[in-house]
């Protein structure tokens, strides 16, 4: 049985929230990578804390991290296993970068298919493992289906079908020199070239759209101490979540809970408040808020509007810098006259009292707006993409960025029909294989063939 | 063996088999119509021309047969890059013909003798022989079928019909029943070929003049370059046909349909066999009557046409691209109304022909057959179209013919290694709806596929079975060592800000690589060495991206599905897949990937099982 070449990654345990998300690397390049990824090599079987950061350094979890060198391995193969927070994003995010750094999706049952072809499992083992893994492999498939059947299905029609046409109006003048075709016109092909790199940058652009679809959009609430975090946090949910009170520093881990607004779906986080001159053990706190504030998709910054709006720290405000924040104006209850807060410049304010729920319907209305914004421009439809979707997506680009380059350069036609082909494959991922055949029977019905 | 038909697949597989030493009989209807070209007279073509270089590489005959007899050559697509390059020649029908016949006769451990097949003899489940027209029964340990157009072969000319499989000649009626009897399924094709016209009756001033190449490029890798050589091959003191390859040369003349003949067309649609229902097979998309071309293009002013002359001795005249089905009288007031044909003398009507066939899907892909043992398959039989195509399956069958016989594994190439490989794994995973024609398109590693590495693509192939003899094996291998030097030392050898390969990447052209001033050395080495070198080194990225994903792909291919293995039977595997893997019975866990509605969680179960059995069935290819 030849010995697999290429490395897979994919999420071990169920997608959705759970308390851990695990994720497993198999394949003979695993050992380097987890040397790229946590330093030197570590021991096998030993479970180690580490930092999981992307290739351009960000820091993305703090996760446990557990060496195999095969063929003492679940799959026989040199394997690591990575558990994260349980966070679907994160976890989508780590896969992710194992997929930028050379892994592949693993196909599904392909961890219990290699554990078998290296004899880590017997053959009833296997089949009871690859019969559950079909059960839920159909599922997947029916869902994949379902949604290729919609939006996603439409634009990957339109988009294989314009490539099959720019193929078969490249591929004609290669098979047909002798034919009385009309002369080539690179321009046109060109032209279509940069639409669908147009289109397939739309559809790449709903990946992460599609994450806060079904994660949820992340909205993290910062603010100084006492500003009523806490206080918006349980009034936005309905209940007491989180613990109020009069004294400052009250929270002190975070506070997740997830609650509808609008048609979107959120996930909010309360955090502890932001200390302008911080005692050493606060630091540690206003770390760990800062990494959530990387995470965010969009900041609920809460000011007390009785009190003159503390000066924002510069480390805070640079990583504020382009997240999209709401500024909350909160406690207006307690005023009489006009506000003494200095709100920042540029950013959209509410005025509200958790106390009161006066303005309310505000602060609802400014959430949803926001998250509209989140939805990418596609036309009315709503389309979103997965990991594995952007990934061949991405090839796709490229393919279709180097296709180009071709065209202008006047390069050799076979050469852009390679490129050509690549996309066609990147395509085919997503919608299902593509023959030969349908390019042809394009080629055809653009072309009158024949002697 | 047994060879059943002397077309352009049969002859193939006579001559292989009888050249790696199988006793051999050729049986024909009519041996002055071996190897007969019975549509255009040109060989090669776009992937035509690749095909047959690979035939050569395999030890075919097809490359040199067209080299002596070829009236005129021409590289097309010299513009592109070499791997879309393709050699094309005219040949001289009756010199074509005639020295196939003549090599055949020569042909030690061969014997040709003409006869109609009229049964074949099976015994439990295999063939062992055929009966024949005239009451003499053969007997051989396998049989190949190469009867191209003849089963149940039915001419049309407008309401006119004729049985035959080509113009003049018979039709093979009893043989159908025989391959039904055995369970063997056959469904209906159809193809068409269109007049010919005597040469002194055409207008040649009014058409454009097509010359062949001043330096032609020849199909036969070995001692084609020179004519010194070329004869020492042809042994001249007992090979009396053919001439000096590119000598003399003769031109073709190209003219175009008019608006009026679009209206002859047009006012006689319903006359044709084609538009009036009369024909029931299914024609190919690549070639369509004028009929198709005015309806289906009905935009396109004018459609273009070749005069190609049918040989040196002859004045007739093929008109390439008026294919119809049209009755007689139409189409010579068709054939009046084009430029330069206006006084045209019709030799022979266009016709269209249907006949059976035998869907490939039954075929390993060794083409021996999955429901008869010892029986193969080669050429149109199995749906496909054009010399070259049957000439490949023929040689292809004719080798695993003798390999079955003596319990060898059969010669299989793979997709990447050429396109009889392409042409073999299409036709018996995917079958086909149309008659099947090679395109470059159809080979996914086309890049790999230029014409002049034929030889080195399937050397490993040809020294496994037999297929050379020691000398030009010999030459093979010096060659493949000099390429792979050179290509080595351009990638490691410094010149001016580099290595010499990136320096070739750099600039752009035949005439910039000159400028380089290469070592001399190099400059020494023959020019398909030289050739190959910089295609190559040029196409190095390419190449190394096609590499990389056939090492990706072959991981899969070289799993063998045991061919008793029960699909229906496998726990874990949908239904659906089921059914389709029982059908197809794939060979190989790769071609089963190739089957539609196969998916990847099928292959993995598939693998699993596989892998159990290997303590007893499984086994590499
Ligand atoms: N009058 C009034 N009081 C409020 C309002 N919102 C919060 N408070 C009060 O302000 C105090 C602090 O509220 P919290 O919600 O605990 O504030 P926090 O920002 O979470 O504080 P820390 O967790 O300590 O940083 C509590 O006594 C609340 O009752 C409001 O809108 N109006
Ligand atoms: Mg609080």
């Amino acid at each position: 049985m030849p010995r697999p070449t290429d490395t897979i990654a994919a999420l071990a345990t169920p997608a959705g929230t759970a308390a851990l998300a695990v994720i497993r690397v198999s394949g003979p390049d695993t050992p380097q990578l987890a040397r790229d990824l946590f330093g030197n090599a570590p021991p096998p079987r030993v479970m180690r804390h580490a930092d999981y950061r992307e290739c351009d350094g960000a820091l993305l979890d703090d996760v446990l991290v557990t060496f195999f060198a095969g063929p003492h391995s679940y799959s026989g193969e040199d394997s690591l296993e990575i558990s994260g927070h349980g966070n679907p994003f994160i976890a989508q995010k780590i896969l992710e970068d194992l997929y930028a750094r050379g892994c592949r999706p693993a196909e599904p049952g392909e961890f219990t298919q290699r554990a078998f072809l290296n004899g880590r499992m017997d053959l009833s083992q296997a089949e009871a493992v690859m019969d559950l893994i079909h059960a839920r492999s159909e599922r997947a498939l029916a869902a994949a289906n379902q949604q290729l059947r919609g939006a996603l299905g439409r634009r990957m029609t339109v988009l294989v079908d314009t490539l099959l046409g720019v193929l078969a109006r490249v591929e004609a003048y290669i098979d047909f020199p002798e034919e009385d075709l009309p002369a080539e016109d690179r321009e046109s092909v060109a032209q279509t070239l940069q639409r669908l790199a147009v289109e397939t940058d739309r559809l790449l652009a709903t990946s992460h759209y599609g994450e806060l679809l079904r994660d949820g959009i992340k909205t993290v609430i910062i603010g100084a101490p006492n500003a009523g975090k806490s206080s918006l946090l349980n009034r936005l949910v309905g209940h007491e979540r989180a613990i109020v009170s009069a004294e400052p520093g009250t929270t002190r881990d975070f506070i997740e809970e997830r609650l509808i607004v609008g048609a979107h779906a959120l996930r909010l986080i309360d955090t502890a408040g932001l200390n302008p001159a911080p005692a050493t053990l606060e630091k540690l706190g206003i770390e760990k808020t800062f990494e959530r504030i990387a995470e965010a998709d969009l900041l609920l910054l809460v000011l007390d509007a009785t009190q003159p709006a503390p000066p924002l720290s510069p480390p805070l405000l640079a990583r504020i810098g382009n997240k999209t924040t709401l500024v909350v104006l909160n406690k207006t209850d307690l005023l009489s006259g006009s506000s003494p807060t200095k709100t920042p410049a540029g950013l959209k304010v509410v005025r509200v009292s958790a106390l009161t729920g006066a303005g309310w319907e505000d602060l609802t209305a400014a959430i949803t707006e926001q998250a509209d914004a989140f939805q990418p421009e596609i036309g009315d439809e709503l389309v979103a993409i997965n990991a594995r979707h952007a990934q061949a997506l991405a090839r796709a680009r490229e393919g279709l960025g180097s296709a180009r380059n071709k065209v202008t350069a006047n390069e050799p036609v076979e050469l852009l029909a390679s490129d050509l082909r690549g996309v066609l494959e990147a395509f085919g991922e997503i919608s299902g294989k593509i023959d030969n055949e349908r390019m042809l029977d394009q080629l055809f019905a653009t072309f009158c063939i024949g002697k | 063996m047994i060879v059943c038909g002397a077309g352009h697949a049969g002859v193939e597989a006579a001559l292989a088999a009888a050249r790696m030493g199988a006793s051999t009989l050729l049986l024909t209807g009519n041996i002055d119509t071996i190897a007969q070209m019975s549509c255009n007279p040109a060989i090669g073509g776009q992937a035509k021309g690749q095909m047959v270089r690979e035939i050569d590489a395999l030890g075919g005959e097809m490359a040199i047969n067209t080299d002596v007899t070829g009236i005129q050559f021409r590289l097309l697509n010299e513009s592109k890059g070499p791997a879309v390059q393709s050699p094309r020649a005219q040949c001289d029908k009756k010199a074509y013909q005639f020295r196939l016949k003549h090599t055949l006769e020569l042909q030690a451990n061969l014997q040709i003798f003409q006869a109609t097949v009229t049964r074949l003899i099976y015994q439990s489940g295999r063939v062992i022989g055929c009966q024949t027209n005239l009451d003499i029964d053969f007997h051989g340990k396998t049989v190949v079928v190469t009867t191209g157009t003849f089963l149940r072969g039915l001419m049309h000319i407008g309401q006119n019909k004729n049985e035959g499989g080509r113009l003049g000649d018979f039709s093979a009626r009893t043989l159908s029943a025989s391959f039904l009897e055995a369970g063997i399924e056959l469904q209906r094709l159809k193809t068409g070929t269109p007049p010919r016209l005597l040469g002194r009756s055409l207008d040649f001033s009014r058409m454009d003049e097509q010359k062949g190449d001043v330096a032609p490029t020849l199909f036969a890798f070995h001692d084609t370059r020179s004519k010194d050589d070329l004869f020492h091959v042809e042994q001249s003191s007992e090979r009396r046909i053919g001439w000096v390859p590119g000598e003399n040369q003769v031109s073709c003349w190209v003219t175009y349909t008019t608006p009026q003949t679009a209206e002859i067309v047009r006012a006689n649609l319903h006359k044709s066999a084609m538009y009036s229902g009369e024909i029931e097979g299914i024609g190919p998309r690549y070639c369509p009557s004028i009929e198709d071309k005015f309806v289906r293009f009905a935009d396109k002013p004018r459609h273009m046409l070749f005069l190609e002359p049918e040989g040196r001795s002859t004045n007739e005249y093929y008109v390439n691209g008026l294919s119809t089905s049209l009755p007689f009288d139409v189409q010579l007031e068709m054939v009046h109304s084009i430029p330069g044909l206006e006084q045209a003398v019709l030799l022979r009507p266009a016709y269209a022909v249907e006949y059976d066939f035998a869907p490939p899907t039954q075929l390993f892909p060794s083409l021996e057959s999955k429901k008869v043992e010892n029986l193969f398959f080669a050429g149109q039989i199995n749906g496909s179209s054009g010399y070259e195509e049957a000439a490949s399956q023929g040689l292809v069958a004719g080798v695993n013919a003798v390999n079955k016989a003596r319990g060898v594994a059969p010669l299989i190439i793979q997709r990447h290694e050429g396109y009889i490989g392409v042409l073999i794994d299409d036709l018996v995973t995917k079958g086909t709806r149309e008659p099947y024609r090679m395109f470059t398109s159809r080979a996914e590693h086309r890049l790999l596929f230029n014409h002049g590495s034929a030889e080195l693509r399937l050397l490993a192939h040809a020294k496994n079975h037999n297929l050379l003899d020691n000398n030009r094996l010999k030459l093979i291998e010096t060659k493949k060592e000099r390429v792979e030097h050179w290509v080595k030392w351009l990638e490691q050898s410094s010149t001016i800000g580099g290595t010499w390969a990136t320096a070739i990447r750099r600039v752009t052209g035949q005439e910039g690589v000159g400028s380089l001033a290469l070592p001399n050395e190099f400059l020494r080495e023959p020019s398909t060495v030289r050739d190959e070198v910089m295609y190559r080194v040029r196409y190095a990225g390419y190449l190394d991206r096609e590499h990389r994903h056939i090492v990706k792909l072959s991981e899969v291919e070289k799993i063998k599905i045991p061919p008793n293995l029960d699909f229906l039977s496998i726990r874990g595997l949908r239904r659906e897949s089921a059914l389709k893997l029982a059908e197809f019975k794939p060979y190989t866990l790769g071609q089963a990937s190739r089957i539609s509605g196969v998916n990847p969680s099928d292959i993995s179960v598939l693998m699993i099982m596989i892998e159990a059995g290997r303590g007893g069935t499984g086994q590499k290819v």
